[in-house]
């Protein structure tokens, strides 16, 4: 037993992960239905579209910002998806309105140094506004075979979108772990003055950064209009903030420079644990958002304590050292 | 022995305008390969603006370098590094939660023939570059597990892994021990014979004739001399340092010391253990040591930031338990922090307002603020403390660093406290509002204030302090009466 436990130390895993898997068996122990093969694939593909929007936020809030326009900008690429308008030409009108939407945002932030709660707010507005424009406020149904087998097909009894956003995910830890722009992009949110002094090009990372997170969010939103079979203007507009809770919650620092994308896994599919654990439970709705809010709470609490912790160590440590 | 080689970098006619200030005017700079040029000068002279510009940190509003016998005008730290010149900056420039390695590299990472970052090779460079200075560090370390000193030696290899022909270090062993300052020396001795250019900064005048080869001496941002090092007269380098000879740098009336203020006991904290420091009325009491030691940290912990572990003080002979910043101050102590403007004031604020911040509750009951009374304390202690500034409405950010620094002394008068702690109080203070801040000590210790200071300059804590604790690692290790005070005396407890 001190043997496993030693070897967990080791690891360095973060505490989401625990807390993901108490709260899982927890839920699994009370309800019976909750751990079965249907509802444990029902949990992944619930995950999907939310984790595919945080594994965009994940590298903002690495570089030490926030995109907050992600939920606007699905909403916008859902309602380019119309019938009668070449599938083809509307995935492009999709990417290409996110393209705009992060080339606005990168601009804003990193050349005119406006600040990203305020830019990324306002272009969460705009968007959210624009969405309902085009799509004169209504929900329409999408009847495309491609895009239904995006969000409901499966290989091999699972579902594609699951497939889809493994190695979306799996691309994106690579990026970050491997490519010149992922170590940017850890150095920049470490301090963006030594990555300065370092001579990296800050403000052209920041606008990739804020360009990927957009044309990700785009995905997510052609993926749900897949899902549900229904382009509707307001989808996405629940996303930002999630995607934002399930960052932090998985670990990655507001301050920027540390977590990443292992934990934004996490942090997603704890959520949406905790989502079907309740309503499984026969809580109502309005309850679980209240519910859910407390954890999010406890969880981050925790967090923080413990890394309090660790910095300590880490100053006994380097005062030993001397 | 210059003439025989030929420039590698000339600067020229160099100016540098800040808002409010002129930064660099016509300076000039020459250097040749293989040899180390000194920069000396005080604080504010230009030095690190004039460094800044060179690495590209700055972009320059006039005049023009020629590196390598072409004018170059780069704009950035990546072009400037392009053309071989890296600095060490002062302040330490890494990324606590990145590898050494990752630090080593960042910015230039080896890539592999897919483009993807080549992490094994950047290890494996890294122990190489590390084993070369005989640093024994492992390339996989997190920065933030290393002490300050091993940092500065990351910070030496970073520059290191580049091409480099121009290095420029600023102020790089002012946190090292001697061991590691022969080191760092020994590692110029080697560039030097790769003919690599050095531009030295130090505060240490020991260090001049040491390393280095010519010397250029800077005041208020202007170009005043280059000198040859080996045969320079060391007190006429420093009269044209500073441009005029400070006769009472130093003025104190050493009172007899009175009551007791403060008492510590055993205390231990975050960096430090063992402290057992007293402090009377009348007496400037200062911990010196090297940055590190844990000076700093005591007073945060006197002051209820960082947390006590074991111990206790005692405050006029009260015991203080679980201290606050709030409890501190309503028992009469006070906290001027090294770093004023982002800890002591509010840049943005008028003066008076800055002045009461501190003090409003007592001054001010029921919460109400009080123009009369902020404008009334506001001129008396302009008066008292000799802020030169034409009117109290006026906001703190414009007035000099001196005056700022009177502004947070006169912030704390008016707490009616007793025991001052000031973090370095003339840090980035010219040396004429040097010498005021120190009359101003005097007078307030005659007064029967206490005052403990912590200072990293060693002729500050010579000059006007009553007695001195010096600390080595977190540990008292001596206590010096300011008859026996000179700068050996201290350095040997302090290494």
């Amino acid at each position: 037993m001190s043997k496993v436990t030693g070897w967990l130390k080791k690891q360095n895993i973060p505490g989401i992960v625990y807390g993901s898997v108490l709260i899982f068996l927890f839920f699994s122990i009370i309800e019976k239905k909750f751990f079965t093969p249907y509802n444990v694939m029902l949990i992944a593909r619930n995950s999907c579209i939310l984790l595919t929007v945080s594994i965009g936020m994940t590298m903002a809030v690495l570089i030490g910002q926030v995109d907050l326009s992600v939920g606007s900008v699905m909403s916008v690429s859902a309602v380019m998806v119309k019938n009668g308008v070449p599938l083809a030409a509307a995935l492009m009108a999709a990417f290409g309105a996110a393209a705009l939407f992060g080339l606005v945002n990168g601009i804003l932030i990193a050349v005119l140094k406006v600040d990203y709660w305020i830019t990324t707010f306002a272009t969460m507005s705009i968007g959210a506004g624009l969405a309902l424009v085009i799509s004169d406020g209504s929900t329409v149904p999408i009847s495309s075979k491609f895009l239904d087998f995006l969000g409901n097909g499966k290989v091999c009894g699972v579902y594609f979108l699951i497939v889809l956003t493994i190695v979306l995910t799996v691309l994106i830890l690579f990026l970050l772990k491997r490519s010149k722009l992922g170590y940017d992009v850890y150095s920049i949110g470490g301090s963006e003055n030594v990555a300065r002094l370092s001579g990296l090009d800050v403000n052209r990372t920041r606008m990739m950064v804020y360009l990927i997170s957009s044309l990700i969010a785009a995905l997510a939103g052609i993926l749900i209009t897949g899902m549900t079979n229904s382009a509707s203007p307001i989808v996405g507009s629940e996303y930002s903030f999630n995607a934002l809770a399930a960052v932090v919650i998985g670990g990655t620092s507001l301050n920027g420079g540390k977590g990443g994308v292992a934990g934004t896994v996490f942090g997603t599919v704890l959520l949406r644990i905790i989502a079907s654990g309740l309503a499984m439970l026969g809580v109502p709705a309005t309850w679980q958002k209240v519910i859910q809010g407390l954890i999010i709470v406890v969880i981050i609490v925790a967090d923080v304590s413990s890394e309090k912790k660790k910095d300590v160590n880490g100053l006994r440590r380097i005062y030993a050292n001397d | 022995m210059s003439g025989i080689k030929k420039p590698i970098l000339q600067m020229a006619g160099i100016t540098k305008r800040f808002p409010g200030t002129l930064a660099l005017d016509q300076v000039q700079l020459t250097c040749y390969p293989g040899k180390v040029h000194v920069l000396l000068g005080e604080n504010g002279a230009g030095k690190s603006t004039l460094v800044k510009i060179l690495s590209g940190v700055y972009t320059r509003d006039e005049g023009t370098i020629e590196f390598e016998g072409r004018q170059v005008n780069y704009t950035n730290v990546r072009e400037a590094m392009a053309y071989g010149i890296s600095i060490i900056h002062q302040e330490l420039n890494l990324l606590p939660e990145r590898t050494i390695a990752q630090n080593i590299y960042i910015g230039h990472e080896p890539r592999n023939q897919a483009g993807l970052i080549d992490y094994g090779k950047m290890v494996k460079d890294s122990r190489a570059l590390l084993k070369n200075l005989g640093l024994d560090l492992n390339p996989d370390d997190y920065i933030k597990n290393l002490s300050i000193a091993q940092q500065q030696m990351v910070e030496v290899v970073k520059a290191l892994s580049n091409r480099i022909k121009v290095l420029i270090m600023d102020e790089p062993t002012s946190s090292l021990t001697q061991k590691e300052i022969a080191k760092l020396f020994e590692i110029m001795e080697q560039l030097k014979k790769q003919n690599v250019a050095i531009i030295y900064i130090s505060h240490r005048m020991d260090e001049i004739k040491r390393v280095g080869d010519q010397v250029t001496i800077m005041r208020d941002g202007k170009y005043i001399a280059t000198l040859d090092a080996k045969t320079m007269d060391l007190d006429d380098a420093i009269t044209m340092m500073v441009g005029r000879k400070i006769d009472n740098l130093y003025a104190r009336s050493y009172n007899k010391p009175g009551k007791e203020i403060l008492r510590t006991r055993d205390l231990k904290g975050l960096r430090f253990r063992n402290v057992n420091i007293t402090v009377h009325e009348g007496e400037i009491v200062s911990l010196s040591g090297l940055v590190g030691a844990g000076r700093t940290e005591i007073a945060k912990a006197l002051f209820g930031y960082d947390p006590i572990e074991e111990g206790g003080f005692q405050l006029f002979g009260e015991e203080i338990k679980k201290p606050s910043p709030k409890k501190c101050i309503s028992r009469g102590m006070a906290f001027l922090p090294e770093d004023r403007k982002a800890e002591g004031l509010h840049l943005l604020m008028p003066i008076k307002e800055n002045i009461v911040a501190a003090c409003l509750k007592k001054d001010f009951p029921n919460f109400i603020l009080n123009g009369k009374t902020e404008q009334t304390l506001g001129e008396l202690y302009q008066d008292k403390l000799r802020i030169a500034t034409s009117d109290v409405d006026k906001l703190v950010g414009e007035l000099s660093g001196g005056n700022q620094q009177k502004v947070v002394i006169a912030k704390w008068l008016a707490t009616s406290c007793k025991l001052i702690i000031f973090d370095e109080p003339t840090r980035g203070i010219d040396v004429g509002a040097k010498a005021e801040i120190y009359a101003l000590m005097d007078e307030l210790v005659s007064q029967g204030y206490g005052i403990l200071m912590i200072s990293s300059e060693l002729g500050e804590v010579i000059g006007v302090s009553d007695r001195v604790y010096v600390m080595r690692e977190g540990e008292i290790q001596a206590e010096l009466s300011h008859e026996s005070l000179t700068q050996e005396n201290i350095m040997r407890y302090a290494i």
